[in-house]
């Protein structure tokens, strides 16, 4: 990949003071997205995958901030914003977000309509009448039957999935460069997730945006995405093109994950969990943070952290076990199953 | 819309009319002595009372004299004064002090809403912050202190510093009004910049404020678009309500200022057995308060386009 990164995060630290302590949420993490990608994050709950997206567009919670590290827009740092006049030449226009849930992201007492042309009027300097007709098109464009009426019509009178369309109509309508999608699909009906991805990948299309997925749902990641980063108490511990992370992952906490997915069970055997809790933010992290967690870790993981080995120039993982100088370490049954599977389809 | 506004008018005259019905009845429990003077007690032998009482169709069944009555209130007839004013028609009685506590009630209702936002929204701008930590302290302390504590205070502070009258007087109601405006606005002011405040705070933290500034709004924007207007809503439907409450809390301050206002009338009828200036005066309450409710609820059907308008109940 030669081309130059849309965005690009260097060695970012996130920390957050709870009741006079400081829990270090994001531990040096570094991300280089490329336009018109599709980036799906994955990772436990807890992982950072969150946090670390929405210092994007300076949503942090209050008590939150960027301690270190760079994160590269068009020519500014953005770890560096600190005003609300600064991000707001940012959020919407540049950026914009999808939320989990669509249930409560509309405002309950505006109409629908009169939400995404704020949206509009915010961002692209356009009012009234015209700004109206933007939203209508909008409207539209999500797929949502009859704009004309239900631009007049409040949030409790959509559906979950209606809603959530709505919800991404207010974040693509400025034309963003990136569109952030928490989990966008999380909230609703198996049925509708199908038709969200496909309208985001639609809209991802026609507006030229670069989307970043944000989800524990590895069948979402296999759908949608073209790579990949997984995510582990603050940090990026692999990533790569789709196919590397499913067929050719490295990474002990990767195998455990793909490992877990109901589809790779084998009948009979129970399936395979990943034991143990993440680890304590609030302390410091020795070594490999999934090494505690990690049944075959080596002496190593538990001294120093891993730097990032390259598998291929798109694939990389952070994990000892790729180092030379490691004991050879076979990738576990379910990948090579997997693997299987894949060369088996040809 | 319609429906829903008739449903509720309905309920609340039902409402009015129990508590009609119970008042007349628990009034009527009471020895018949009310409806003499304290002279005609003494005066009038057993047999002129019984003679008095039937012609006033006292002595009838009682869901007789429940008719009558319903009958009168229909008419606006709310009887005579026996004991305060022999005689004189319960509603002149009432008039004037009705007047005079309506005044003050109303404009103490004014303040206490602006001034009471006022604080809840300062409070809310600065959470967590000294203002905000004061605002909390003020409420609780009016909360906390005995009212009759805090009126003392007020009155000590008006009269000594800054040199108000601290009586009220029919000569000069303007002046002598404002002590008794303030200590009725402390309460209140209290309870708005509460639950105000709460509100506003309980909208900051949703979901939606989020998406609202994800998409660019400033902060600004965000509380006068977003927060503040949608905390009113459930903050518009005690409005009408607390109106009542001014009124009632008068009861104290107006014996306090020795304002002549309702508030003394009624106590001053119960102790002197005034049965038809207490009836009356009871339901008037009633009728201030469940108008209180029904417009509140009205407010907020405007407001809220989530209450169902097609009146099966509603979801709330």
């Amino acid at each position: 990949m030669t081309k130059e990164p849309i965005l690009s995060a260097k060695d970012v630290e996130i920390q957050f003071s709870l009741r006079g302590r400081k829990l270090t949420a994001i531990r040096r993490c570094s991300l280089d997205l490329y336009e018109g990608e599709t980036l799906a994050i994955v990772g436990e709950s807890g992982s950072g995958k969150s946090v670390f997206t929405k210092s994007f567009l300076g949503m942090l919670d209050s008590n939150g901030s960027i301690t270190h590290g760079s994160i590269m827009y068009d020519g500014k740092d953005l770890a560096k914003y600190k005003k609300e006049k600064d991000w707001r030449t940012i959020r919407g226009k540049k950026i914009s977000m999808v939320m989990q849930d669509p249930m409560t992201s509309l405002n309950p007492l505006k109409k629908v309509g009169k939400q995404i042309q704020e949206s509009i009027e915010l961002n692209q300097g356009i009012k009234g009448a015209e700004a109206k007709k933007m939203a209508l098109e909008m409207l539209e464009k999500v797929g949502i039957p009859f704009p004309e009426k239900r631009y007049n019509q409040y949030p409790h009178e959509f559906s979950g999935g209606m809603r959530q369309r709505v919800v991404i109509a207010i974040a693509a309508a400025c034309h963003p460069d990136i569109l952030i999608c928490d989990e966008p699909t999380t909230a609703l009906d198996v049925t509708i997730q199908a038709q969200i991805l496909n309208l985001i990948r639609d809209l991802q299309k026609e507006l030229k945006m670069t989307v970043i997925y944000i989800t524990h749902d590895l069948g979402v990641v296999a759908n949608v995405a073209d790579r990949v980063a997984v995510m582990y108490a603050g940090q990026i511990v692999e990533y790569g093109t789709v196919n590397e992370i499913f067929y050719d992952a490295w990474h002990p906490y990767t195998w455990a994950l793909l490992s877990s997915l109901p589809q790779l069970g084998v009948k009979g055997e129970p399936l395979p969990t990943i034991e143990g809790t993440p680890p304590n933010l609030f302390n410091k992290i020795q070594g490999d943070a999934f090494a505690p967690r990690n049944k075959k870790a080596l002496a190593i993981d538990f001294e120093e952290e891993p730097p990032f080995f390259e598998i291929t120039p798109t694939h990389k993982a952070k994990t000892w076990y790729l180092d030379p100088r490691a004991p050879k370490i076979e990738q576990p049954e379910a990948i090579k199953r997997l693997r299987a599977s894949m060369e088996g389809r040809g | 819309m319609f429906k829903y506004t008739i449903k509720r008018l309905l309920q609340s005259v039902v409402t009015v009319l129990i508590v009609v019905t119970i008042v007349f009845l628990l009034m009527r429990m009471l020895p018949t002595d009310y409806f003499f003077t304290e002279d005609q007690l003494m005066k009038f032998t057993p047999e002129q009372k019984e003679e008095q009482l039937q012609a006033a169709g006292l002595l009838d069944p009682m869901p007789k004299q429940l008719v009558r009555y319903y009958g009168q209130l229909l008419k606006f007839d709310f009887g005579e004064s026996r004991r305060i004013q022999n005689g004189v028609d319960v509603v002149s009685v009432i008039g004037d002090k009705f007047t005079i506590s309506m005044k003050l009630g109303c404009t103490a209702l004014v303040i206490s809403l602006f001034v009471g936002i006022l604080i809840g929204i300062i409070q809310t701008l600065n959470k967590d912050r000294i203002l905000d930590h004061v605002g909390t302290a003020y409420t609780i302390f009016v909360n906390a202190v005995p009212s009759l504590v805090s009126y003392s205070l007020v009155l000590a502070f008006g009269s000594k510093v800054l040199g108000l009258p601290s009586l009220y007087s029919t000569r000069n109601p303007s002046e002598t009004s404002i002590l008794p405006i303030v200590c009725l606005s402390l309460a209140s002011i209290a309870s708005y910049a509460l639950w105000t405040r709460r509100y506003m705070v309980d909208e900051l933290n949703k979901d939606y404020i989020k998406l609202a500034r994800v998409k660019g709004t400033s902060s600004a924007g965000i509380m006068i678009k977003h927060v503040f207007k949608n905390a009113f809503v459930p903050l518009a439907q005690y409005v009408p309500a607390s109106f009542l409450y001014t009124i009632g809390g008068s009861l104290l301050v107006e014996r306090f200022f020795s304002v002549p206002g309702m508030g003394p009338l009624l106590t001053d009828a119960i102790v002197r057995y005034d049965v038809n200036v207490v009836q009356t005066l009871v339901v008037l309450y009633a009728v201030l308060g469940t108008l209180g409710v029904f417009l509140g609820d009205i407010l907020m059907m405007l407001l809220d386009p989530r209450i169902k308008l097609t009146g099966k109940g509603g979801t709330r």
